[in-house]
């Protein structure tokens, strides 16, 4: 190889400083970006560290089985256990049909103007915060009628239903046309092809869409705020009175001084994240599942 | 393409008619659920958490002697109010009675006092050696933000024999509409012209320092883990979480505590009758209530609409709340009403009628 | 395929009558009520949110927004003090959440193994999966008290000098607000940041690896540059979630409505006002007031969703083109 002034630079047994320092510049990003990710990797760690470290003690039997106490008493969480399941159930109902409904519209009927104009709707609605829908609802069906389960979970619902219908829509667009057209060429009517052939291959990732949108709303305190929180200290299934909700309970306890009720907040948002994990485990079950069916089709 | 037309339009037609039909069956649940609503023998209340440990007490109690099961959430007087004026519950608990707007819009509710007690002044002052002594015009002054730090001039002339530190005094408040807040600036407007003429009184104030807090509970917590903090609350949330709490002194030269004493000493000099709620003002009591009496002490109340389909419930609860309810109150620093107050409460429960 | 001959029996025609088919009728029509449904409630919401604003926005007009006022005693009220609340908050979250996010976005997909890459992937969702409530929880019990001892009077002592970091140390303020929001909204930017550089063409990146350039400088020159409106668009949806973030702010943030001068103190911010004070609010101006700030805050969450999108829909749109 002939000298020359500045070495060639795809030579790599001459080390040039330009080289040199662009190396260490990558290295000190590298390093940068592993720090990051295990600054994120450390904050889980620690809230969920503290979580376990107050609130397990909390977890005896007492605590699921006793309602929230009055002043200055003991109890636990039952009441808010069996409110938040009964209102994230009715939010449900409320909003999956309507989500898978509206998404089958858009990807089965709609001309594509339509179509996008829908998904304009259903990005805005996503974007509304929280709390303007508790007041939403608040403004347009508590005031005269006093707070109910009821209320409480159509706000939830006016939350899930954008999550679901673009989750919806989007594997409804990934499930290919040759299955709708095989159907249809074989005479089957449209509503169903849509009923029988093309919902059901696209039930994993609808079924992903709708366990992310109940993992996130069963947390949402805002909406439950104005809503569906005066209740009583028992446990009640009176879906037309306000039950207590797990988010609320631990927002009153959060800014308790006693810290009985302190540790109680912490046991209450353990139990609360392990439905969330537990959710989120079982969206990844069936985002696999979908993935497994997709492929084999 | 004339024929998808056709249909497009027919799909159409039969979709409003599904809208109409369900929008039509969500307003009939509306008042189904309405109707349907808890049977008779409950009632539902929301408001002052000054009140809150008391009717914590009452509520198993009037379910065994009455058999009405009231549900009661603590989420500050303002609230209260706001809501029994929406009719979203049948009764709102309240530290501050309505002012004149407030009456209106609530369209024909009755004020009636149910509970008297005082507030007390906690705060975070770790290693003083005794209780901290204030006055109504260095209380002003703190929350004014003329006074910065415990170790203060003014402070220290009330209190030569304590050991206050170098520490900056954080004023904690209710963020939320508070019936204490109402009777906090209502005292300090009292003893301060400046807190009158820059802040006044109300259930929410423009307070010039400090942090705000939810709920009786959120401001003993903050004092609970801040050092230096200083709030105002019901007796009862500084007794139960241990809160060291100041003595306040009244137009006597007294410096007196917010305990049983203390408030019956500051209702002493009430009128023999009440005919209004207006005589119920009992903060910065004159020099003839004597050396003992609290001069942050307020009566606080259940606001009812005078006519509604619980009223038979609302009478009965509010009767023994304000007889048999009242032997709770001494364990929590609440002071069993004065007769001169149960004749007036007497007289305006009458005015609760039935739809 | 067998010679045997297969007689295809159609299925029942369903009521065939001249094209109209009563079950895709009935159908259609329900998925179409759906998305009307959908449409009126959006507008709706809107309608109700600005109804109830209107009383205030009579009285105070569009000089509300840059009033900085709140005092329900004297019935004098404004946006400022909120809006400076929540605009503050969201930038401190997001100047410090986007390079962490893209960092964590790089090392998911350049840098960890694939056996590394999986559980921390995991980890970073879960982030986003704690409530709000939670994150306040631990923010007022924990967070706060830590950035109150350890945290504000080192950032005092190293940048003092400054009127934000100037103040006394407090465990609720703009500060901690601002932190809180930085981990809710760390995990939804990492997550688009993530999908956006594994779609990167891997030529793109092979032709700048071939050229010589380090491995960080084909990310920075190529996937960066390729990425760019997609990270815009992360960005842009971050700001928007901690827009809208009302509980946690409000259990950290100090509720005290003014500006502060140091990012230190308590302050205020829209969604955290709406949380404190709506169900209380005792006068119908201080009601409608509160719905004002709600219309603020709609429109502000709007605007940072709408630019997402429409940077998406641009930036794809010319790239398709080239």
């Amino acid at each position: 190889m002939s000298e020359v002034a500045s070495p060639d630079p795809r030579d790599l047994t001459v080390r040039s400083n330009g080289l040199r320092r662009r190396r260490v510049v990558e290295k000190i990003f590298g390093a940068v970006a592993i720090l990051s990710a295990l600054l994120a990797c450390g904050i889980l760690a620690l809230v969920l560290g503290t979580l376990v470290f107050k609130g397990a003690s909390q977890l005896n039997l007492d605590f699921f089985t006793k309602a929230r106490p009055l002043f200055g008493e003991k109890g636990g969480i039952a009441d808010a256990l069996v409110g938040s399941a009964i209102i994230v159930g009715m939010a449900m109902l409320m909003a999956i049909p309507v989500a898978v409904l509206v998404a089958i519209y858009m990807s089965e009927y709609a001309g594509p103007k339509v179509s996008r104009a829908l998904r304009i709707v259903l990005d805005v609605l996503n974007g509304v915060p929280a709390i303007v829908v508790g007041i939403f609802v608040f403004g347009l069906l508590v005031v005269g009628h006093g707070q109910s389960a009821v209320f409480g979970a159509f706000a939830l619902a006016i939350l899930m239903l954008p999550m679901v219908a673009r989750a919806t829509q989007e594997i409804l667009e990934v499930v290919p046309q040759s299955l709708r057209h095989a159907s249809l060429a074989l005479g089957v009517t449209k509503w169903r092809t849509t009923w029988n052939v093309v919902l059901p291959a696209a039930i994993g990732g609808i079924l992903t869409g709708v366990v992310i949108a109940v993992a996130r709303v069963a947390g949402e305190t805002a909406p439950l705020l104005f809503t569906t929180s005066i209740a009583a200290n028992a446990i009640s299934v009176n879906i037309h009175q306000a039950l207590p909700t797990l988010p609320v309970t631990i927002f009153s306890f959060s800014e308790s001084p006693d810290p009985g009720e302190q540790a109680d907040a912490w046991a209450a948002a353990l139990v609360l994240i392990g439905f969330v994990l537990v959710m989120n485990v079982l969206a990844k079950y069936f985002a696999g599942r979908k993935r497994r069916q997709l492929e084999g089709s | 393409m004339g024929e998808r037309g056709s249909t497009m339009k027919r799909a159409l037609a039969l979709a409003f008619a599904v809208v109409v039909v369900v929008a039509v069956a969500i307003f009939a649940g509306r008042t189904q659920s309405a109707a349907a609503k808890p049977g008779a023998g409950s009632i539902v209340g929301t408001g002052s958490t000054f009140v809150f440990p008391l009717v914590s007490k009452w509520i198993p109690a009037v379910d065994n002697a009455l058999g009405i099961k009231v549900t009661y959430t603590g989420t500050g007087s303002g609230t209260g109010i706001a809501q029994v004026t929406a009719r979203s519950v049948d009764f709102g608990a309240s530290d501050a009675p309505l002012s004149t707007d407030q009456a209106a819009a609530c369209k024909g509710c009755v004020v009636i006092p149910w509970g008297l007690a005082g507030m007390s002044i906690p705060y975070n002052l770790p290693g003083v050696n005794g209780r901290l002594r204030l006055s109504g015009p260095v209380l002003a002054n703190i929350y004014l933000g003329n006074i910065t730090n415990w170790n203060a001039a003014a402070i220290k002339k009330l209190n030569p024999k304590l050991n206050l530190p170098d520490k900056k005094i954080t004023v904690v408040y209710r963020a939320d509409s508070s019936g204490s807040t109402y009777a906090v600036t209502g005292y300090l407007s009292e003893v301060s012209p400046q807190w009158k003429s820059k802040v006044g009184q109300g259930t929410t104030v423009n307070f010039p320092v400090g942090t705000g807090a939810r709920g009786s509970s959120g401001v003993a917590g903050v004092v609970k883990s801040t050092e230096g903090a200083l709030t105002y609350v019901d007796a009862a949330y500084s007794i139960t979480n241990h809160l060291q709490f100041a003595t306040i002194q009244n137009r006597a030269g007294g410096f007196a505590t917010p305990g049983v004493r203390g408030v019956s000493a500051a209702v002493s000099t009430l009128p023999k009758k009440i005919t209004n709620i207006s005589q119920l003002k009992i903060v910065d009591p004159p020099k003839s209530a004597g050396k003992r009496a609290y001069p942050i002490s307020t009566f606080t109340y259940v606001i009812v609409p005078t006519s509604s389909s619980k009223a038979g419930d609302m009478r009965k609860f509010i009767y023994w709340a304000v007889t048999q309810g009242q032997k709770y109150g001494p364990p929590l620093f609440f002071v069993p009403l004065p007769g001169s107050v149960k004749g007036f409460v007497y007289r305006e429960i009458k005015t609760i009628q039935g739809t | 395929m067998t010679t045997t001959t297969y007689e295809p029996t159609a299925p029942e025609p369903e009521l065939r009558r001249r094209g109209v088919r009563v079950g895709d009728l009935l159908f259609r029509g329900v998925a179409v009520a759906a998305a009307l449904a959908a449409t009126v409630l959006l507008g709706l919401i809107a309608w109700k949110v600005f109804d109830l604003a209107r009383p205030a926005f009579q009285d105070f007009g569009l000089s509300f927004v840059w009033t900085e006022a709140w005092n329900p005693v004297t019935n004098d009220y404004g946006a400022l003090i909120f809006i400076y609340g929540t605009v503050v908050t969201s930038l401190i979250a997001l100047v410090l959440a986007t390079p962490l996010s893209i960092a964590i976005a790089l090392f998911l997909t350049e840098m960890a193994p694939r056996r590394v890459a999986g559980p921390i992937a995991t980890m970073v969702e879960l982030l986003a999966a704690i409530p709000s409530v939670v994150l306040g929880l631990w923010g007022i019990l924990v967070f706060g008290p830590w950035v109150r001892d350890h945290l504000e009077p080192w950032l005092k002592d190293v940048l003092g000098f400054l009127p934000m970091f100037s103040g006394d140390p407090s465990q609720a303020g703009i500060l901690p607000a601002a932190l809180v929001l930085t981990i809710m909204i760390i995990p939804i930017t990492s997550a688009i940041c993530r999908e956006l550089l594994i779609r990167v063409p891997r030529d793109l990146i092979d032709g700048s690896l071939a050229l010589g350039s380090t491995r960080w400088e084909a990310i920075r020159g190529v996937m960066f540059a390729y990425a760019a409106p997609g990270i815009a668009a992360a960005v842009l949806l971050g700001l928007g979630r901690a827009f809208g973030e009302a509980i946690a702010v409000n259990q950290t943030i100090g509720n005290h409505s003014v500006i502060p001068s140091s990012w230190f103190a308590p302050g205020d911010s829209l969604g955290s006002k709406i949380a404190s004070s709506y169900a209380g609010a005792t006068s119908n101006l201080e009601a409608s007031s509160l719905l004002y700030l709600a219309a603020i805050l709609m429109v502000i969450s709007l605007f940072a969703n709408v630019s997402a999108q429409f940077i998406v829909v641009r930036f794809e749109r010319a790239r398709r083109g080239l």
